[in-house]
Formats: C-alpha cells, structure tokens, sequence
C-alpha cells in the first residue's frame, strides 16, 4: 500500500539509520519492487498482497499507515485493530486468537537483522496451523 | 446610504468587547501552539510535525467499518506483478489475519 515515510514526503531518520529510503511509488512496478525488497531483506514468511495503485484494500479497510484485522471463518470482521502506529498491537491479535482458538507454541526466533524496523512487530513466528496470515 | 455612513462614523467598538476579543484571540493562540508541540513531540519534533500534518493525515481515515461487518474484498496483486487474487479467497472457511502495512 502508498508509503509511509516516502524520500519525497515525510521521510524521518529512521529510514535513513535503517536504510528504507524510498520515493512514494508512482506506479505498480515502483510499488512492487518495494514490495519485493521488503520480503527478501526480512525473509517474509507469510503470504502477501500488494494492494494496487487504486489503493482499492486501503480505502476498504481504511488500513494505513498500518493495521490489522482478523476475519472469522464466515468472512466477518471479528477484530479491528486501531490504526498504526500508536494503536498497532500485534499482541493483542495473538491474545485475541489464542483466547479464540488456544494457545500456539512457537520456536523462539530472532529478527535476522537487528535494525530492522519492525522485524518484531511482524509475525515472526510460522502462522497458526488453523488459520492463515495474508 | 446616509444612515449607513453615519453608522460607520459613528461606530466604536465598546471596551469591553474589545478586551473579549483580545483574550479569545490570546486563548486560541495559546491553544494552537500547545497543539503544535503536542504534535512535534508525538510526531519527534517541529519539521516532523509539519510533514505529518502536510502528508499523513490526508490519508488516515477511520474508516466506517466494524466488528460482525462483512469483510470488503479488494484484488492484490502477487509479488510477481501479474498474478492478482481476491482477499475473500484467502478467507474461505477459515480465519484470517491481515496484516496491512509499508515498507517505510
């Protein structure tokens, strides 16, 4: 989806220490060039989707600059999180889907790179066997 | 005509009104500047403030969606660029977690 802290926008030092400089794409290949950075810098484990440059996802979910929602196996809306970053909380989705459907014990893991912006907000660990991460 | 340009000769503004409007003026200024440094220290400082205001909250939107809504579909793409699928095929009979995000 559009960037957050874009060289052309709002760029903050973190992008800089971290070396995440990019302009705010301005087609779908811009976008999925970041996209594809992305994942192969942190090895992204979990299924992904690049929303198109109609931002369709992003309007729908009214998703960024960061989000997170579960859908419930009938295609409802079961958990809204609040909108990134003061309010993003990946610890409340897994509370949320432990109390749901129990507890999942994973391996510990460490963030390959440890300047990684948000190497420990993403789901480190493999996705619960009962239910998938896009 | 002539009883409106008398009005205007003869028109002054009371003192009282006047010290109203001065401490309202005061009082607005003085809100405006705490809600700027409010913003410089959650957004890190002053020029990030400015950026967020310029280029962030154009896009944040709360959006009118709820808990029991049906979940919108939209079309992503794959990282290959030509491939595309539909959100409500990932959700079919099974929970989902969606991880909305950028690189930046």
């Amino acid at each position: 989806m559009r960037e957050a802290h874009p060289t052309d926008e709002w760029q903050m030092k973190s992008n800089l220490k971290d070396d995440v400089c990019y302009a705010q794409p301005k087609n779908l290949s811009d976008r999925l060039a970041i996209a594809n950075d992305f994942t192969k810098r942190f090895n992204y484990p979990v299924p992904f989707g690049v929303d198109g440059m109609n931002n369709a996802a992003n309007d729908a979910y009214a998703a960024w600059p960061e989000r997170l929602y579960i859908l419930d196996e009938n295609g409802k809306i079961a958990y809204r999180g609040g909108m990134g970053p003061f309010n993003y909380n990946p610890a409340e989705v897994r509370s949320w889907l432990a109390a749901r459907y129990g507890e999942v014990k994973h391996p510990e893991t460490k963030p390959a790179d440890s300047t990684a912006p948000k190497a420990q907000e993403t789901p480190a660990a493999k996705p619960d066997a009962k239910s998938s991460i896009l | 005509m002539r009883g409106l340009l008398d009005f205007f000769r003869d028109f002054r503004v009371r003192p009282e009104v006047g010290k109203i409007s001065m401490w309202v003026g005061i009082s607005l200024g003085a809100l405006l500047l705490v809600a700027f440094i409010v913003l410089s220290v959650m957004a890190g400082s002053p020029k990030d403030a400015v950026y967020m205001v310029r280029y962030a909250l154009p896009h944040m939107h709360r959006g009118n969606l709820k808990v029991g809504d049906a979940a919108p579909d939209a079309k992503l793409f794959a990282l290959n660029g030509t491939d595309t699928f539909h959100m409500r095929e990932r959700a079919s009979g099974k929970p989902l977690v969606l991880v909305f995000g950028s690189f930046t």
